[in-house]
Formats: structure tokens, C-alpha cells, sequence
């Protein structure tokens, strides 16, 4: 066993951080390419190598505080830091697209009509889809908390049906944004109104996905026993960051939605 | 998280209760389906969730224990060879440590404020 005087956890060299770095590269320099030279293949080979990378990452992760044992409490305190400043630096680049569209928005030019929305833009009526989603999102809160609750109380079939039901109603908010970008009167490329709106709501929606990931990756491990009533730090960080796709969903909606409607 | 079981243990092993594990018990895998840490746990996070139950700290996660720091109550400091570094922070809120080897063997004073150390060799459990 560990024949260490200390609770940390020096962890084994492994190539993942390498095969990360390699992706990035593929993946901006395939960007690059795409754009010049309408081949997606250096592209797609960097984004593969990207997933690949992230499955086995965590899945070592997963091994070594579930099934080896690493994880102890000062451990888990790292983590828990580490999952708190990744979610503060995802605030601020949150941040930077509510500045944009404040920006635009307090002081729309002459180009626009000097009015928000700009002339020509119908915007969406905020008390139709979008309150279903706020509704949606809302309700996805409550079932992770019932969820987390049901763990800590050792009730497996709850916390089964309450991380289900919370995978869920994140698909559904997918499923009715996916529909109203579809059905929207405007697009990403009408003036700083279109700009603004897709690429704040676009890059939540890609939180959302993500999310909802990260949710079915700890039903799966919840189903296979992995968390125990005291320890379960997987799913913690997974509410965490479910939570703040929520709260990013509230102030869009707030600002964009009903705001500068 | 973390710091809730930390504090739970370390009340636990101040206090010494032996309390009945009956909240644990409502919660295993035989009665709702989640294993607890107790059925469950293992490697190094099972180590020190059995010595935190006997109010050991073996791998120093606590801060360390108050003693007067005099000849007759010296700061035990423990070690798994016969020397350690001591740092001192003489008094509180001093922003100079005063670092130096602690020996096996007879207490040492710190070079600065006096205070009395002694070296507690014990082994490694594994």
C-alpha cells in the first residue's frame, strides 16, 4: 500500500495531459484550416483526439479515488477548490458576453435606430418559450437537489429517479432552444442584436449540454454503486455546476430575453 | 464535504463518545441501497477513516496539538525517522518562522523563544 507520510496524492505519470495539449493544437490550427481551405479533417481528428482524452482522464480519476482509494479528505479539498475556481473563471467568461450585449444595449448607435431592440428585430416574447425554460431550469434544480439529498440519506432508487428526471428536463430545455433557433425570426448575422443573443445563449446552451453530461456520466456510476452516503464528491461538483448554468440561464433571461424585448 | 467529515471525526475523537451507529446503519447498503463509507471505502481514504474513528491523525491533517511548550509539558512533535524540521512561530502573528532539526532524544529549545520540543518516533502502520 501507500508507503507515504503524507494524505496527498502524487499521482502516476500518464499521457493524457500530453494527448490534451496535441488536441488543442489539431483543433485550432484544423479551425485555421477549415476556414482557408474548407477541409474539416485536421479538425475533426484533434476534436476526437479531445473526447478520447477526456474519457480516459476521468475514467483514471475515477479509478483512482473510487477504486484505489486517494481520494482522502485533503484530497477531496483540492478538488473541491479546483471545481469552485473552474466555475469562477466559466463567471467571467460569462461576464465578458454580458458586457457586450450592455454595451450595445444602454447606448444603442443611430446605425440601429438608437433604440433596443434595434429597428427591424421582433424579438421573442419572453412570457412564451423562453418562461417555459426558465420554468424548465428551475425545476431541474430542485430534482439535482432532491437528488444529492437522496444520496446523503442513502435511498439509492431516489436518487436514481431524481438524477434521471433531472437529465431529463435538461434534454427538454435542448429540445424547446434548439426549436425556437430555429423558429427565430432573426439570426446570429442581423447586427449586434443577432451577435449578442446567439453567442451568449448559444455558449449556455453548449453548458447546458455539457451539464447534462456530466449529470448521466454520475447516473451511471451512482447506478454502479461508485458514491457512498458521505462521499460522492462527483456528483457534488456536478449540482455545482448545474446550479451555475442555471443561475447564467436566469440572468440571460433577465437581460436579453425580457430586458431588451 | 470534506471539511464536515473533518470536523465530525475530530469532534468525535476529542469527545470520545461512543455513540450507537445507529444513523449509519439506516443508511447501508442493506437498508436503502447506498454503501456507506464504513462498507466501502478503501486504500488510503480507508487508513485514515479508521484512524480518525480511534482520534489518530497519522498523517498530520489536524493542526497539531496545544501543549504549554514548557520543560515538564514540552511540544510532542511525532516523527517516522529520529529528526524532524520544527518551524516556530515564536508569537502569534509573527511573521518570521524560526526553523530548525528536532533529534531524537533529550527536548530541544527553539533558539528564539525557548520553548521546549520533544521528538515522538513511532512507525509507519503500513
Amino acid at each position: 500500500m501507500a508507503h507515504q507520510a503524507h494524505a496527498y496524492h502524487m499521482v502516476d505519470p500518464s499521457p493524457w495531459p500530453l494527448t490534451g495539449a496535441v488536441a488543442a493544437l489539431l483543433m485550432t490550427s484544423g479551425l485555421a484550416i477549415w476556414m482557408h481551405f474548407h477541409t474539416m479533417t485536421l479538425m475533426s481528428l484533434g476534436l476526437l483526439l479531445l473526447l478520447l482524452t477526456m474519457y480516459q482522464w476521468w475514467r483514471d480519476i475515477i479509478r483512482e479515488g473510487t477504486f484505489q482509494g486517494h481520494h482522502t479528505p485533503p484530497v477531496q479539498k483540492g478538488l473541491r477548490y479546483g471545481m469552485i475556481l473552474f466555475i469562477t473563471s466559466e463567471v467571467f467568461f460569462f461576464l465578458g458576453f454580458f458586457w457586450a450585449f450592455y454595451h450595445s444595449s444602454l447606448a444603442p448607435t443611430p446605425e440601429l435606430g438608437g433604440c433596443w431592440p434595434p429597428t427591424g428585430i421582433t424579438t421573442l416574447n419572453p412570457f412564451e418559450v423562453p418562461l417555459l425554460n426558465t420554468a424548465v431550469l428551475l425545476a431541474s434544480g430542485v430534482t439535482v437537489t432532491w437528488a444529492h439529498h437522496s444520496i446523503m440519506e442513502g435511498q439509492r432508487k431516489q436518487a436514481i429517479q431524481s438524477l434521471t428526471l433531472t437529465i431529463l428536463l435538461g434534454f427538454y430545455f435542448t429540445a424547446l432552444q434548439a426549436m425556437e433557433y430555429y423558429e427565430a425570426p432573426f439570426t446570429i448575422a442581423d447586427g449586434v442584436y443577432g451577435s449578442t443573443f446567439f453567442v451568449a445563449t448559444g455558449f449556455h446552451g453548449l453548458h447546458v449540454i455539457i451539464g447534462s453530461t456530466f449529470l448521466a456520466v454520475c447516473l451511471l456510476r451512482q447506478a454502479q454503486y461508485h458514491f457512498t452516503s458521505d462521499h460522492h464528491f462527483g456528483f457534488e461538483a456536478a449540482a455545482w455546476y448545474w446550479h451555475f448554468v442555471d443561475v447564467v440561464w436566469l440572468f440571460l433571461y433577465i437581460s436579453i430575453y425580457w430586458w431588451g424585448s | 464535504m470534506a471539511a464536515r467529515l473533518l470536523l465530525r471525526s475530530g469532534l468525535r475523537a476529542v469527545t470520545t463518545c461512543q455513540a450507537v451507529r445507529a444513523p449509519a446503519l439506516s443508511r447501508s447498503m442493506a437498508a436503502g441501497g447506498i454503501p456507506t463509507d464504513e462498507e466501502q471505502a478503501t486504500g488510503l481514504e480507508k487508513v485514515i477513516m479508521n484512524a480518525m474513528k480511534e482520534g489518530k491523525d497519522p498523517f498530520n491533517m489536524m493542526k497539531p496539538k496545544s501543549y504549554a511548550g514548557s520543560k515538564n509539558d514540552p511540544h510532542l512533535v511525532p516523527s517516522i525517522t529520529n529528526k524532524r524540521v520544527v518551524g516556530c512561530i515564536c508569537e502569534e502573528d509573527n511573521t518570521s518562522i524560526v526553523w530548525f532539526w528536532l533529534h531524537e532524544g533529550e527536548s530541544q529549545r527553539c533558539p528564539s523563544c525557548g520553548a521546549h520540543y520533544k521528538l515522538v518516533p513511532h512507525n509507519l502502520s503500513h
